[in-house]
């Protein structure tokens, strides 16, 4: 246990990282700041899931900013391989230099060393992370949206940190990235993945979470209005919808409730702005016809008391169960 | 490992869990890991970690000895006073799915809560967490214990004899033999098997590969060639779209009403899934069965056993609408995306609520890229789908075909053949009329249960 790997000297810890989550607005969550933690003293990539809009992007720059580091971020999607994630020639300063080399005479082999050197590498983010000067944090977002056979090319990528070009020859790391990957989980990542990962799940955020992330990022938000919003998306997220807001959705019903100069949230109002919660129009649907009454009389209801999780529960027993 | 722990240096005090301040006064009742601290025998807590590890995989997680070594030194890095961390810690190293989560809770809560025993005194009211021999489980678990990690398909071999949990005595438990069938028919599937198998296979990627004549350029290539003729990228290399699997989800009907078909279909399921390879198997009645790891075993008699033994209301009663619900719920953001076809085998019979039908087909529809429903009863002559459960759910179905023979499921080859119908989903509507007007009208939406 002695044998702890190298730690970049400005990373202090669980509270230091406390301290960046603070600054992104994020309210210091222990178990979000013990998986960075972990994942930065153990080096180990951190596979981050949970649903959309939970922040889970987040924690790769909160980690970023506590380490000190650059963010380098790969965005994985269908069909992505591995031209854009790892490298590309430079076709045209290729083409450039053969026209240059014309007159030179010189032989096709010697021509062909040249341009596939490093001068014409392109280096898409793997690779950038990997040869980067000091350890960058590489964020491999919605890894599950990239198919399978990229799913074990990153693999090979994370258990050896090199990379071979086969007109260069092997890259290897200078510096182990601090690797996380997240996943919305729209497909099972493969356990091979898994187990090279430290795990951390991200839930949606309690009430209190919720309502302090509200005030850091809407500051001239009035309390009575902010407690209100997030009520009512605890309440929200309890009906079965297509596509549960998150709390990016929040944050914009809370900006439009400001921008239409609401003091507080009243059906009328809700109505109005509802586009901002709901992105699914059957959700919008359901919602406008059975439960944004019954959900503000809850949240009328429970004003007084603690927005519990029991207490929720609660509430969320008292509403319409329409399908 | 000393330096770290004298003293909370990692946390004040102050951001301590709840669950520590209820676990009593510091020193009192943490557990195993204060005693291991507090007289420094790292000894104690590398087994008790290792313990642990091997309770957890137990229960299915991901934890070997990697796993256990990472979580040792993962915990060197924590402040083993503090209980809430060192759970956070374990946490986070050796959970590796949502799913874990409940499990690692429960098992945490049940192993490092009760204090340690000293070496050698054995606690006989329990056991002794720490005292147990390594790999075994106590006998007394309730059963209900194993239903998180219980279709997993990861478990430890020991699981599989317990796995069948406790149902409602309201449902039939008949277990049918599935030993007895032909060689013939065993025979056709296969056969029927390589056809679908191969039809599938031609679904296109977006992965490339070279090719003497593609649609797209491949410019890494070209450029290598052109080299020849001074730089001027006059032969293009060109690469194409790769052949890629698609994925199939079966959902097979093993209700009362199917019993003349369901042996025989199942079979089917279990070729189609050692053909395949990407093949995700449920049966359902009343509630739904993931079969997938069942019917992977490479004896088609011991995985048909297996596979009757995990149902527990085979031949019982239908609940379609109730069954989909759930799979949609716990598995089809995982397993059905746009690449996926789904396969429903089912007369249709549903005894359940046909609304909750109408949604979770609908829901279906709109993850999958085919949804094909394979009715045995639309082979018989004069059939026409108008049991209630039939008419709801036909209007999200893709292709509507007969499964009563081998020939039937034969011409399932073309009906994967075809692209989608793009026909207009009933929305709002729904093929009911009334359904919602009605819940409009009730006002509350109770009315619909």
């Amino acid at each position: 246990m002695a044998a702890a790997p190298t730690q970049p000297e400005q990373f202090r810890g669980i509270p230091n990282i406390a301290e960046a989550l603070r600054q992104q607005g994020y309210v210091a969550d222990r178990e979000v700041a013990t998986a960075i933690h972990l994942s930065v003293v153990l080096h180990k990539p951190l596979l981050i899931e949970g649903a959309a809009g939970v922040g889970k992007t987040e924690v790769a720059k909160v980690m970023a900013q506590a380490i000190g580091t650059d963010l380098i971020r790969l965005q994985c999607y269908e069909g992505l391989d591995v031209h854009t994630a790892l490298y590309e020639w430079n076709y045209q300063r290729q083409m450039l230099r053969i026209k240059l080399e014309e007159a030179t005479g010189r032989p096709v082999e010697e021509k062909e060393q040249v341009i596939f050197s490093e001068p014409f590498l392109l280096k898409r983010p793997l690779l950038q992370a990997i040869t980067a000067e000091r350890a960058p944090v590489l964020l491999i977002d919605e890894v599950d949206r990239a198919d399978e056979e990229f799913e074990a090319f990153l693999l090979e990528v994370l258990s050896d940190f090199q990379v071979s070009i086969p007109e260069i020859g092997t890259v290897r790391a200078r510096h182990i990235p601090h690797v996380v990957l997240t996943s919305n989980r729209t497909r099972e990542l493969s356990d091979a993945l898994r187990r090279r990962c430290l795990y951390l799940w991200i839930d949606y955020p309690s009430f209190e979470k919720e309502l302090t992330i509200v005030r850091a990022k809407v500051p001239e938000i009035n309390e009575r209005l902010a407690r209100q919003i997030c009520g009512f998306m605890q309440l929200v997220r309890t009906v079965p919808l297509a596509k549960v807001p998150g709390i990016a959705e929040t944050l914009d019903w809370s900006a439009a409730l400001m921008a239409l100069h609401y003091e507080h949230l009243d059906p009328g109002a809700v109505e109005e702005t509802l586009g901002c919660l709901c992105k699914d129009q059957e959700d919008l649907v359901r919602i406008r016809a059975h439960y944004v009454r019954p959900i503000l009389d809850a949240v009328d209801a429970a004003s007084g008391d603690g927005w519990t999780p029991e207490r929720v529960g609660q509430l969320a027993a008292q509403l319409p169960r329409a399908r | 490992m000393d330096g770290r722990l004298s003293g909370s240096a990692s946390l004040p005090p102050s951001s301590r869990g709840p669950a520590d301040a209820a676990s009593g006064p510091p020193g009192a009742s943490d557990g195993p890991l204060r005693a291991g601290a507090a007289q420094a025998r790292p000894g104690n807590l590398v087994a008790n970690v290792t313990l642990f590890g091997r309770r957890l995989r137990s229960r299915g997680l991901l934890v070997g000895p990697a796993e256990i070594e990472l979580a040792l030194r993962g915990l060197g890095e924590a402040n083993l006073a503090d209980r809430g961390e060192v759970r956070l810690v374990l946490r986070t190293i050796l959970c590796a799915r949502a799913e874990d989560l409940p499990v690692f809770d429960e098992e945490f809560e049940r192993f490092w809560s009760r204090p340690a025993p000293a070496p050698g005194s054995a606690r006989p009211e329990d056991g002794g967490g720490t005292q147990r021999p390594p790999g075994a489980i106590p006998g007394g678990e309730p059963q209900g214990q194993l239903s998180v990690t219980e279709w997993s398909g990861e478990g430890a071999p020991e699981e599989d004899e317990r796995a069948v949990p406790a149902y409602s005595p309201a449902e039939i438990r008949t277990r049918k033999d599935f030993a007895a069938f032909s060689a013939d028919d065993l025979e056709a599937i296969s056969e029927l098997i390589l056809l679908i198998a191969r039809r599938i296979a031609t679904r296109l990627s977006r992965r490339m590969r070279p090719a003497r004549r593609g649609s797209l350029v491949d410019l890494r290539r070209t450029m290598r060639r052109s080299l020849q003729y001074g730089g001027d990228p006059a032969p293009l290399v060109w690469r194409r779209r790769k052949i890629r699997k698609a994925k199939l989800v079966l959902l097979c009907d093993v209700s009362g009403s199917m019993d003349v078909y369901s042996r025989f279909l199942v079979q089917f399921i279990y070729a189609l899934q050692g053909t395949l390879g990407r093949v995700e198997s449920f049966l359902f009645s009343t509630q739904l069965t993931r079969v997938t790891d069942a019917l992977a075993q490479r004896d088609i008699k011991q995985a048909l056993q297996e596979a009757s033994r995990r149902v527990p209301d085979w031949s019982g009663g239908t609940k379609i609408g109730a069954c989909l619900h759930t799979f949609n719920e716990e598995y089809g953001r995982r397993l059905v995306d746009p690449r996926t076809i789904v396969i429903i085998c089912s007369d249709g019979w549903d005894t359940g609520d046909i609304d909750l039908l109408t949604s979770a087909m609908r829901t279906l529809r709109a993850r999958a890229g085919r949804l094909i429903w394979l009715n045995p009863l639309l082979g018989s002559p004069g059939y026409e789908p108008v049991t209630q459960g039939m008419s709801a759910a036909l209007p999200f179905v893709d292709v509507f075909a007969s499964a009563h023979n081998v020939r039937s499921l034969r011409e399932l080859e073309r009906h994967l053949r075809e692209p989608r119908r793009r026909h207009p989903l009933p929305r709002a509507a729904g093929p009911a009329p009334g359904r919602h007007a009605g819940r409009a009208v009730g006002g509350s939406g109770g009315t619909n249960r």
